[in-house]
């Protein structure tokens, strides 16, 4: 899953909010996970797929529930990319400081 | 896990200097990619070099003498040719102040990762999460605990 799919998960105000009731790290039943979004069941169930798909939560079958947690290893990576980043940052705004000073 | 990056670097130079380092295509390509094809203005869409690396179109948002400088482009300087306001970018912003001493404070911002509605901010889906700040901040708990 490349990390730009992660970053467009991420870009949504419901699916934020859902990454919010999961990031203590409990899961959650589907129907409960879906209680209170401000959107219907099925738009909630939508939501929850496209975060399945980019791997940021896992679903995991519970008899005749499904379980939903995040999978952290998802937003690390996403992590990983942004402080890569932030390293390329450094060394270019290096190399404009030695143009600039001499 | 952030939605932005934000840098700063104080340089030993004038605020024009870094600014001239920053907006001429030939300053530019000493210190950031290695060649610019195309017109390196506001409002188009030269094609950044970067050797073996590949190629980036980006566009050019804005230059304010000597203070501003911004473009668009696909983040991380990763191979990307074509029209950059049909694709997901992210907004790469040079801020100049000058210090007392003379010298030049570079801020330097990159946005828009995750491309969150500009409304979010004051949704209530702020109000009853804390939003994206206060998303991270526990997922930073989350990550501490691993």
């Amino acid at each position: 899953m490349s990390v730009e799919a992660i970053f467009k998960a991420l870009g949504d105000p419901v699916r934020l909010e859902i990454i919010t009731r999961l990031s203590d790290g409990s899961s959650y039943t589907i129907g409960k996970l879906s209680e209170d979004l401000g959107v219907s069941r099925q738009g909630a169930r939508k939501q929850i797929q496209t975060l399945a798909s980019a791997d940021i939560i896992q679903l995991h079958p519970a008899g005749r529930e499904t379980r939903v947690s995040l999978n952290t290893e998802s937003l690390q990576q996403a992590r990983l990319f942004i402080s890569q980043l932030e390293q390329q940052w450094d060394q270019r705004l290096l190399a404009l400081k030695q143009l600039s000073e001499d | 896990m952030q939605n932005s990056i934000q840098r700063e670097i104080t340089i030993n130079a004038s605020r024009e200097r870094v600014y001239k380092a920053i907006s001429d295509p030939e300053q530019v390509v000493k210190w950031f990619p290695e060649t610019i094809e195309g017109n390196y203005a506001v409002d188009e869409q030269p094609v950044f070099g970067f050797g073996d690396h590949g190629k980036n179109q980006v566009f050019i948002v804005d230059a304010r003498p000597h203070e501003y400088f911004a473009f668009r482009w696909v983040p991380g300087g990763n191979h990307f040719l074509g029209d950059v306001l049909s694709v997901d970018t992210t907004l790469v912003e040079f801020r100049l102040s000058e210090l007392q001493d003379g010298s030049c404070k570079v801020s330097l911002s990159e946005t828009g990762f995750a491309s969150l509605p500009a409304e979010i901010a004051e949704s209530s889906h702020e109000q009853n999460s804390g939003g994206w700040n206060f998303m991270l901040g526990r997922l930073e708990t989350l990550f501490a605990g691993d």
